[in-house]
């Protein structure tokens, strides 16, 4: 991390009441929470006042991140990109899921334009309860006509909520554009030599604050030259985009590194933007030239979308903060929706599920009880192998504070109180005519202890819930069969 | 000055003019001017014009706003780091010169975390994962590169070479596990030998997964291919290691060090080993690899820390790094037939590409890998990792997709 701000620096500005209005037990609980970036300064009813003015901007000072959070879109909907503080997600955790944007040409239809920005808009694709969708669309200025990107403009925010960047090198059409468009775009981009002319377009129209604009270099040097003379103009909504190369892609993944490594360990402030990649270019590439996996599919677009995906991973993987892309394909997006979500997961927090009773298939009272921890990748796994091999049971999901079987053995959060409370709250004892509960292998030194506090029969399972399947065909009709007949003689 | 009585003592030339503006013209009557010398300031902005026309004026106003500020050059220098550690270079094969059968590979070797500190001496290496049984429980679009050599694993191994470019093969003696086949050692090593006629690769040795009989069957295959410098894989906590570590000594073979995404647990195998008697020079670490969206962000965490760690000094972690790839293509995004998700054969090589493609991100040096379609663009961006800055011609127009037609 590059700033060495500690707790006290923050508490040493707040009122110091513990008036517990901010939802914190104390002022320096609430510090913490500033400086772990799980509170914001406006959540502190006395900082908003007058007196305050000051310390609350000093405040805001020591705990902005040395990635500035820049966001476009409208009320209804924005994107959100940077904000990061750290080079490593290990070290705290990335913020701000990179927004994908997709590219819409002006030189379709308008049926055709509607289609597309109805498309992307439409987007999702659900993974682990949550819907993973696109974030923007990219109108670009194809035909270098200023009415028909005007009319494009005007089509796609008509038709959509979603955030939109406008896409041509020439400062006048962006100009004129600006001029039509309703919400807070980005603005794709000032190059070292129209710079001048774009920071002059958005100063006349007055829309230093309504705009990101985008500054494109290959040269890292010239970006912060150019962030500085943006920020010397008012202009502070700024992204930076270095070149995307397909061809050579370590070009870029330096670039990008040179850049957030001076924002956050050299503390660069001109250089402290998000940054924006282009995965398009890839497309465009693998489908006007020999690419390594040509060899393997006849349709040129097939390998244009598979290596678009692949330069869009790999650069989401080295600090790209928004992705331009031009594939809608489900099963090009997945891998990139699903690797997003992943890195931008929080690792301080428990990746948990709600517990509590979650029947799989059809269960019925004779029906198998299988108890499992909420922790979400145990779980999703879990139903998941359950899902693929047609497992029928009552899954009992218990609360482990979000911990792994093993995790949560060794850890005492997988123990027969814990059981005893989730057997009682579910009400599974009504749903079934057995006392069976089927354990994890890994949950075996647990055994014990969920048999005395909650009178139900334990069986240790499998080591891994891919084998479920087949250790209750082999073996559940005997358990169930063993078990009647011996409670039958009690 | 202007003196004046209506005015008062004192009237600016703002004031003259505004009063020109309001009425237009203004005689000037009986009026003396006492003065030794008549001083006149004009402010230089806005001019002082009376006005023609409103445009002209608006339209002066309005450039003298719209001015840029410019700022002095600034000076930036590249972030290059100085790391005291360094990874080791762990090699595998043994040239002809060294008595071996000829093609060497090597992985590891860094100095630095990226290629603009400092060259990066090897590109990653993928090894091609084939089985010494046909392998039917494959995705499909696994099997159909190999469903005509899954009979012989000798011509399986050399389809990878031949057709694939495979740098390495990892044959994997599942057969031997007691529940499948439970071939013994012996034959395993007989296959051993077949495979090192077959193809001149270097290979990684692997077991069935059976802790009982996994020693026995590495011990066997390192005594068949004595001086082959393989890797064995994998020794772990969960087997008889040292017996493992033996053999690696005693016929001059690598082993993979395999833990759960723990850097502590890495470090901790490591160092058993290293009390077993191994050459630290002969380990390379497997983290485990957890699928795309099955963990692969706690494998992201444990390889990132154990490469800067290693980087930062620590010898008992700067051992290359290897990732079992494949577990990828067992996602179910990847091999089940969805049609809501697209086809299958797009979508499994694409998984298997991302999860390796993170984790080349992390610093891992050795895939090991099934698609043939995920290897070649793995290897090929790999080898971009490699290229020094500028080495690599780039024509790509980074605009050119704003025009693109459709």
């Amino acid at each position: 991390m590059a700033k060495k701000v500690s707790a006290m620096d923050i508490y040493k500005l707040l009122p110091k009441t513990n008036c517990k209005k901010c939802g914190q037990p104390s002022c320096m609980a609430f510090a913490t929470k500033l400086l772990e970036k799980e509170a914001t300064v406006d959540q502190c009813p006395i900082l908003n006042t007058p007196k305050f003015e000051e310390n609350k901007k000093k405040i805001i000072e020591l705990v902005s991140p040395p990635v500035k959070e820049v966001w476009f879109g409208n009320d209804e909907r924005k994107a959100v990109m940077g904000g990061d503080e750290v080079m490593h997600r290990y070290e705290l955790a990335f913020f701000n899921p990179t927004p994908i944007g997709i590219d819409i040409s002006d030189e379709l239809s308008e049926e055709e334009i509607k289609n597309r920005a109805k498309e992307i808009e439409n987007f999702v694709f659900e993974r682990t309860g949550e819907q993973l969708k696109l974030d923007f669309i990219v109108i670009r200025n194809a035909s270098g006509d200023v009415e028909k990107f005007k009319k494009a403009i005007e089509i796609v925010e008509k038709e959509t909520k979603m955030p939109i960047c406008i896409a041509s090198l020439n400062p006048e059409i962006i100009k004129e554009a600006l001029k039509v468009v309703k919400s807070k775009p980005m603005v794709y981009a000032a190059t070292k030599d129209t710079l001048n002319d774009f920071i002059k377009a958005i100063k006349e129209l007055k829309k230093e604050n309504d705009v990101v604009l985008v500054l494109s270099s290959n040269n890292v040097k010239d970006l912060k030259n150019m962030a500085a003379k943006c920020l010397a103009n008012g202009i502070e909504d700024l992204v930076l985009e270095p070149h995307t190369y397909p061809e050579n892609i370590a070009e870029t993944l330096d670039l990008n590194t040179m850049i957030r490594r001076s924002a956050i360990e050299r503390e660069d402030k001109y250089l402290g933007f998000p940054i924006l990649n282009l995965p398009i270019n890839a497309y465009y590439y693998a489908l006007n030239n020999e690419c390594p996996i040509s060899v393997f599919f006849e349709d040129k677009e097939v390998v244009a979308k598979m290596f678009e995906a692949t330069i869009a991973n790999t650069l989401m993987n080295r600090y790209a903060d928004a992705l331009i892309m031009h594939g809608t394909d489900i099963w090009e997006l997945m891998p990139i929706l699903t690797l997003r979500q992943c890195i931008y997961t929080d690792p301080r927090k428990p990746q948990a599920v709600e517990p509590g009773l979650y029947p799989i298939g059809n269960p019925d009272e004779n029906s198998p009880v299988i108890l499992t921890t909420n922790f979400s990748l145990t779980f999703y796994t879990v139903t998941g192998d359950f899902e693929k091999d047609n497992v029928t049971c009552w899954l009992l999901v218990m609360d482990t504070g979000g911990r792994a079987v093993d995790v949560s053995v060794a850890g005492g959060q997988y123990n027969g109180e814990n059981a005893k409370k989730l057997i009682e709250e579910t009400g599974i004892a009504e749903k079934v005519n057995h006392r069976i509960i089927i354990l994890p292998a890994l949950a075996a030194p647990a055994r014990g202890d969920i048999e005395d506090k909650t009178g139900w029969t334990c069986v240790v399972g499998t080591r891994d819930s891919s084998q479920v399947g087949d250790f209750l065909r082999k073996n559940w009709d005997r358990i169930l069969k063993e078990w009647r007949e011996k409670n039958k003689a009690n | 000055m202007i003196y004046n009585d209506k005015l008062g003592d004192v009237m600016d030339l703002n004031a003259l003019i505004k009063i020109i503006e309001k009425v237009g013209r203004i005689e000037i009557e009986n009026i003396t001017i006492t003065a030794d010398e008549l001083i006149i300031n004009i402010p230089s902005a806005p001019p002082v014009v009376i006005p023609q026309t409103p445009s002209i004026k608006e339209k002066l106003a309005d450039e003298g706003i719209i001015e840029i500020k410019d700022v002095p050059e600034l000076d930036w220098e590249p972030p290059i780091e100085k790391y005291p550690g360094y990874i080791r270079e762990v090699q595998f094969g043994r040239s002809k010169e060294e008595g071996g059968r000829g093609k060497v590979v090597k992985i590891g070797g860094q100095r630095a975390l990226y290629r603009f500190e400092e060259p990066q001496p090897n590109p990653p290496v993928v090894t091609f994962d084939i089985f010494d049984m046909p392998m039917p429980g494959l995705p499909k679009p696994v099997r159909e590169f190999f469903q005509d050599v899954m009979e012989d694993p000798c011509e399986w191994a050399k389809k990878c070479v031949k057709e694939f470019g495979a740098d390495m093969i990892t044959i994997h003696h599942v057969s031997t596990d007691p529940k499948i086949k439970d071939t013994s050692p012996k034959e395993a090593a007989k296959l051993m030998e077949d495979l090192l006629q077959a193809v001149d690769v270097p290979f990684v040795i692997g077991g069935s997964g059976n802790p009982q009989k996994d020693p026995l069957v590495l011990e066997a295959c390192a005594e068949a291919a004595e001086g082959d410098r393989c890797l064995l894989a994998s020794a772990n906590l969960e087997l008889d290691y040292k017996k493992i570590v033996d053999a690696a000594m005693k016929y001059d073979h690598n082993v993979l060090a395999w833990s759960i995404m723990d850097p502590n647990m890495a470090r901790d195998l490591n160092r058993k080993l290293i009390e077993a008697g191994l050459d630290p020079n002969k380990i390379v670490m497997d983290p485990t690899t957890c699928a795309l969206g099955y963990g692969i962000e706690f494998s992201i965490n444990a390889m990132v820390r154990l490469r800067l760690n290693g980087l930062k000094g620590d010898e008992l972690v700067n051992m290359p790094m290897s990732s079992g790839t494949t577990n990828a293509i067992g996602a179910r995004e990847a091999w089940m037939n969805n049609p809501e998700w697209g086809p299958r054969e797009y979508r499994l090589p694409l998984w298997e590409i991302t999860t390796g493609i993170t984790m080349m991100m992390c610093g891992v040096d050795l895939f090991m890998m099934l698609n043939p379609i995920s290897v070649k663009t793995l290897k090929e961006i790999g080898r971009t990792l490699t290229t020094k800055p500028g080495e690599v011609k780039l024509n790509t127009n980074n605009y050119e997709w704003i025009v693109a037609k459709a």
